[in-house]
């Protein structure tokens, strides 16, 4: 490979390789990826943090 | 409007679940353009972030020259099917053809039907002579297109079979089919070519060939490739498989369409994952539960769970709070 082979794919590649088989989660009929998985836990966590953190107290721009 | 049912709305009783009384408390300024473009900007953000760190699916895509040169002997008895019309495809209905294999119904609702054949596919003219024709300086193929096409569709018939049971215990060697020799006659020369001719990538260049500059529509290479076992294979082993709840997964560690986890879901349940007309039934469970959520403010009951549950007090909770213990006020809905 040359150098500019290696730093181009060093400077363009993905910082994480996703590109790999994937990881499962097996339970039943249920067979989720944990990409997935965490996608959802992320989306429960920001539902979860939009309700109760607290908006800014008057006197602010609103 | 009538004065009679103008008097009759005046005198009905307050419902909270369906009438909204007036606000006449302080109002505050907010800029609803600037949120817009904050959050268009933190998302831009995220987006750039997230694309630069983690790329994007890389799989190589699947065509009938990768098929054939992986696994010649499934495309050798897909082909077969093409010809004599026994595959998912030849068989599969509206709209490719009058087939009913796959043609789906709940009682007299049957879309595919209604619509009727609008792509039409004749397989084995289309995935198999028709291609093979295209082949320059090829008499000896044209010889055997022409032998086989001649014949009485009873002879067809016994070729296909006999072919079709000799290429079960098919191998592959050295760039060769090698199929048990058999009463087929111009049949397995067919088949043999042909699958030279995909191994080469003809076949695929033949099978999207169009009157326009740009062809797009890869719809007979991607129904041939369906009908064998490589792509179901694939999709297998990367978890990808209706059966595995596997719509909503992505190839890799990448995360996939989580929201069709509900539309999914319905796959495995029963009579859904076993009946012929699965699709259409997960289809109609969908729109009926996109429209209940529609016409959720018109469903008593369902448009007083909001209330019920309480749930707003919890985001407006500093509200709530301030008008608790606002000297003489009370908090109410």
């Amino acid at each position: 490979m040359s150098v500019i082979a290696a730093v181009s794919q060093f400077v363009l590649g993905a910082l994480f390789d996703l590109n790999r088989p994937g990881h499962y989660v097996h339970w039943g009929f249920i067979q989720l990826s944990v990409a997935n998985l965490v996608v959802i836990g992320i989306m429960i966590v920001l539902f979860v943090a939009a309700i109760l953190i607290p908006y800014r107290r008057e006197g602010g721009d609103r | 409007m009538s004065p009679t049912s103008r008097s009759e709305r005046r005198s009905r009783s307050f419902k909270p679940d369906r009438d909204v009384v007036e606000w006449h408390g302080a109002y505050v300024r907010y800029d609803l353009v600037k949120e817009f473009l904050v959050a268009l900007g933190v998302v831009a953000l995220l987006v750039v972030l997230l694309t630069v760190a983690f790329s994007s699916p890389d799989e190589t895509p699947v065509t009938v020259r990768s098929w054939s040169t992986n696994n010649p002997v499934d495309f050798a008895q897909t082909a077969i099917t093409e010809l004599d019309g026994t595959s998912e495809s030849a068989t599969y209905g509206p709209p490719y053809n009058t087939g009913s294999n796959d043609t789906q119904s709940i009682g007299f609702f049957s879309p595919e039907k209604w619509v009727g054949v609008h792509i039409p596919i004749n397989t084995a003219q289309d995935f198999v002579i028709g291609p093979l024709r295209t082949l320059p300086d090829r008499p000896d193929v044209r010889a055997a297109l022409d032998r086989y096409q001649a014949a009485p569709a009873s002879q067809q018939q016994a070729w296909t079979a006999a072919y079709e049971k000799a290429v079960a215990n098919a191998t592959f060697s050295n760039g060769v089919l090698h199929v048990a020799p058999g009463s087929y006659g111009p049949v397995g020369a067919i088949i043999g070519d042909l699958t030279s001719m995909a191994r080469s990538g003809a076949l695929d260049g033949a099978l999207v060939s169009s009157k326009q500059f740009y062809s797009t529509d890869y719809t007979k290479p991607l129904l041939f490739i369906a009908d064998g076992n490589y792509l179901s294979d694939l999709a297998g082993a990367q978890h990808l498989q209706g059966n595995q709840w596997g719509m909503m997964n992505e190839t890799g560690n990448y995360p996939g369409q989580a929201w069709l986890w509900l539309y999914t879901l319905w796959y495995q349940v029963p009579p859904m994952n076993s009946s012929s007309s699965g699709d259409l039934q997960v289809w109609a469970i969908m729109m009926l539960l996109s429209l209940v959520m529609i016409l959720v403010p018109f469903i008593p009951g369902l448009r007083s769970v909001p209330r019920w549950s309480r749930v707003y007090r919890l985001i407006w909770r500093q509200h709530y709070r301030s008008l608790a213990t606002a000297p003489g006020a009370s908090a109410k809905t």
